[in-house]
């Protein structure tokens, strides 16, 4: 029997809700408000630290009991004003990757003084050499502004983000911006709020950690290191097969949750969480990831003590763009696996640091 | 002593990445007068506390006070020395000038004759050139291991600019002795902690664990930055005499939002001369005291500086005056 009923409107429209918030890179702290009262009252104790990270606390009020750590990552990729130039355009440089050739002509929105609209200026293909496309540091934003106006309005350090456009293709598809990683964390926390405390092993930490996209080691490390879990999950979108891509670098949609093999995660907390799914038939495929999940989990695994760590993937397709692709099944099965993780008895017994240890 | 004398006395004291003994002693005795406690971590970084009242937060000042340079791997037969570089050693910025090593030995950094110009930037293709006539008079003056680092040198040029090595980051420390200094007899809620750390040009090591060690609320750091106001420089709005530079972002951080703009709105209130700063290429220790044990938010408060890691840095010390009173300031309101 499926722990949690999953109403697959109700989840979609909640994911439109978290992913719409803007929380560049960097600036995660200015989104913690809305996430809050979003979702805020479903926790026990909402935890915001200096790095950007935000941690929301439900406990299983059960003594003695494990702390278990679901880390999804907050910020998002965007941009950043580096110079406001004459005529009122803007030199930006990108935070995180962007692919620079689906930049050109995309809407933006830059979070000055105002809010205000923008476009990224494109080269027509009259005045193009060959197939020229700008360097990353070299994009400009039409702003539509006098020079004097954008000077006012738009400082230098200012953050460009995407237009949050959402929509739905057929067959439980969904596309806009960053669901990367705020698809993962609008699963992690319907399954943890949904979850009846009476029900959950330990107190459950959802981590929404910050600068995952631009800092080497993430935020995460450092909430990691305050919450001291006794073992995690990470949760990050992985890339969706499409045509053209190679099949041992992609996984298929639809087809549930990946679950990465790799020597910087917990192999034994991987295969008991692949066991859990085959147990609860949960869709899901096992990747093989050898030195790096290209995730959180790699550097969470090496926090304080050490921390048993999984690494999860949401399969998502056109990544880092404005128009990613995921499957609402594939969210089900997550948002499900979740659930069924931080109530696992035997994960829990297994896994719960023992004191003496410290 | 002036911010130039200061400065020149930091400057002329070589210390290379791990081996920072002589210029943590000059610090040591410099921040002495300003604060209640002077330590020593094991890693080498310099640790001076001014308490507060009690109850206020814990705010760290970070300047490395170590350099870029060079270590020997290899003495030839016939008496030059092979290196490898510490830090991001620029050989092209290098080549053809005056190295020194912390024995006192002095040399010259030369490409081999037959290097084409765009090998420049190698260090497979430097020798020192130290004067030996063979290995083994090479081998009584220097041992494998032994580091070396462009000579020394500070000259006043027009104004308030001065040209020198290394402006990265003895400036740095300068600036923060003199908040130190500024803060002195201020009585302050906050407990200050003014922190010259070891190995930032070997991947910004010090200054992680003493913030690990610190944990404080609110950390800054204290280092140069690029500018776009040279001919054909990439464009970056960071001009030199243009006042202190708050930092966005540079390769390895972005600063907290909050404390950028704190910085900002100080400056503003005491009309000091500040611009915003995004540096695109080079990292600093902020991104170490951001991240070190739970995190702390940061912010940095830079100085505009031309051709860094070179043996000609030259910045304004106007503007690093403004470092000084913006930090002194913006610590007074924390």
């Amino acid at each position: 029997m499926k722990r949690l009923n999953i109403d697959r409107q109700q989840l979609k429209s909640f994911i439109f809700s978290l992913c719409a918030i803007p929380s560049v890179s960097g600036f995660e702290k200015r989104a913690h408000n809305d996430i809050c009262a979003l979702v805020g009252k479903d926790f026990d104790e909402i935890r915001k630290d200096g790095v950007g990270n935000l941690t929301l606390i439900k406990r299983c009020g059960k003594e003695n009991a494990p702390r278990i750590l679901i880390d999804t990552h907050l910020d998002e990729i965007g941009l950043l004003v580096r110079e406001v130039c004459e005529g009122g355009f803007l030199r930006v440089l990108p935070l995180g990757g962007i692919d620079v050739s689906i930049m050109q002509a995309s809407d933006v929105i830059i979070y000055g003084k105002q809010t205000l609209r923008g476009v990224i200026c494109s080269t027509p293909p009259h005045l193009k050499k060959d197939d020229e496309l700008p360097e990353p540091f070299e994009v400009i934003i039409d702003t539509g502004l006098s020079e004097k106006q954008a000077k006012e309005l738009i400082e230098v350090g200012t953050p460009v983000g995407f237009a949050p456009v959402y929509s739905e293709l057929l067959n439980d598809k969904i596309m806009g911006k960053s669901f990367d990683d705020k698809a993962c964390a609008a699963c992690a926390i319907w399954a943890v709020a949904n979850t009846p405390r009476e029900a959950i092993c330990g107190d459950v930490y959802v981590q929404l950690s910050a600068v995952e996209e631009t800092n080497a080691i993430g935020g995460a490390a450092s909430a990691v290191f305050a919450a001291d879990p006794d073992y995690a999950m990470v949760i990050d979108v992985n890339l969706a097969r499409v045509p053209d891509t190679k099949s041992f670098e992609t996984v298929n949609m639809d087809e549930g949750v990946s679950i990465s093999m790799c020597a910087a995660t917990h192999r034994r907390l991987t295969l008991d969480t692949a066991e859990l799914c085959k147990q609860k038939e949960l869709d899901h495929v096992l990747v093989a990831a050898p030195d790096s999940t290209g995730t959180n989990a790699t550097s969470i695994n090496l926090v304080g003590l050490g921390v048993p760590v999984v690494d999860v993937g949401l399969p998502l397709a056109s990544m880092h763009t404005y128009n990613e692709v995921i499957s609402l099944k594939d969210a089900e099965t997550l948002t499900s696996l979740v659930a069924e993780f931080i109530c696992d008895k035997e994960i829990a017994a297994k896994y719960k640091r023992e004191e003496e240890l410290i | 002593m002036t911010l130039y004398n200061t400065l020149k006395e930091l400057c002329l004291c070589p210390s290379v990445s791990g081996r920072e003994q002589k210029i943590r002693e000059k610090l040591s005795a410099m921040v002495a007068p300003f604060c209640d406690e002077l330590r020593t971590d094991a890693l080498g970084s310099l640790i001076a506390v001014k308490k507060g009242n009690g109850g206020g937060k814990k705010i760290m000042l970070a300047a490395h006070m170590d350099e870029i340079g060079l270590i020997v791997n290899y003495i030839e037969d016939n008496g030059m020395l092979r290196v490898a570089p510490i830090g991001w050693f620029s050989f092209e910025a290098s080549a053809f000038t005056r190295v020194v090593s912390e024995r006192g030995v002095h040399g010259a950094l030369v490409p081999d004759t037959r290097t084409k110009p765009e090998d420049f930037p190698k260090s497979e293709f430097f020798y020192i050139d130290i004067g030996a006539k063979n290995r083994k008079q090479a081998e009584a003056k220097v041992a494998i291991g032994d580091f070396f680092v462009g000579t020394p040198v500070l000259d006043k040029l027009i104004g308030t600019r001065v040209c020198g090595r290394p402006l990265d980051d003895r400036i740095g420390c300068a600036v923060v002795l003199g908040v130190a200094e500024m803060l002195a007899d201020e009585k302050l809620e906050n407990d200050v902690y003014y922190v010259f750390s070891v190995q930032e040009e070997f991947g910004r090591k010090g200054a992680l664990t003493s913030a690990f060690a610190i944990q404080p609320d609110i950390a800054l750091c204290f280092d140069v930055t690029g500018t776009g106001d040279t001919p054909g420089a990439v464009p970056m709005a960071c001009r030199l005499g243009d006042g202190a530079a708050i930092k966005v972002r540079d390769a390895s951080v972005i600063c907290d939002e909050n404390v950028v703009r704190a910085i900002c709105d100080v400056a503003k209130e005491c009309n000091i001369k500040h611009q915003r700063e995004v540096l695109l290429k080079g990292g600093t220790d902020t991104s170490s005291l951001q991240m070190a044990g739970a995190g702390a938010a940061v912010g940095a408060i830079s100085i505009p500086t031309r051709s860094i890691h070179s043996g000609v840095e030259i910045c304004d010390l106007a503007d690093a005056e403004c470092c000084i009173k913006l930090a002194a300031e913006y610590i007074k309101r924390a």
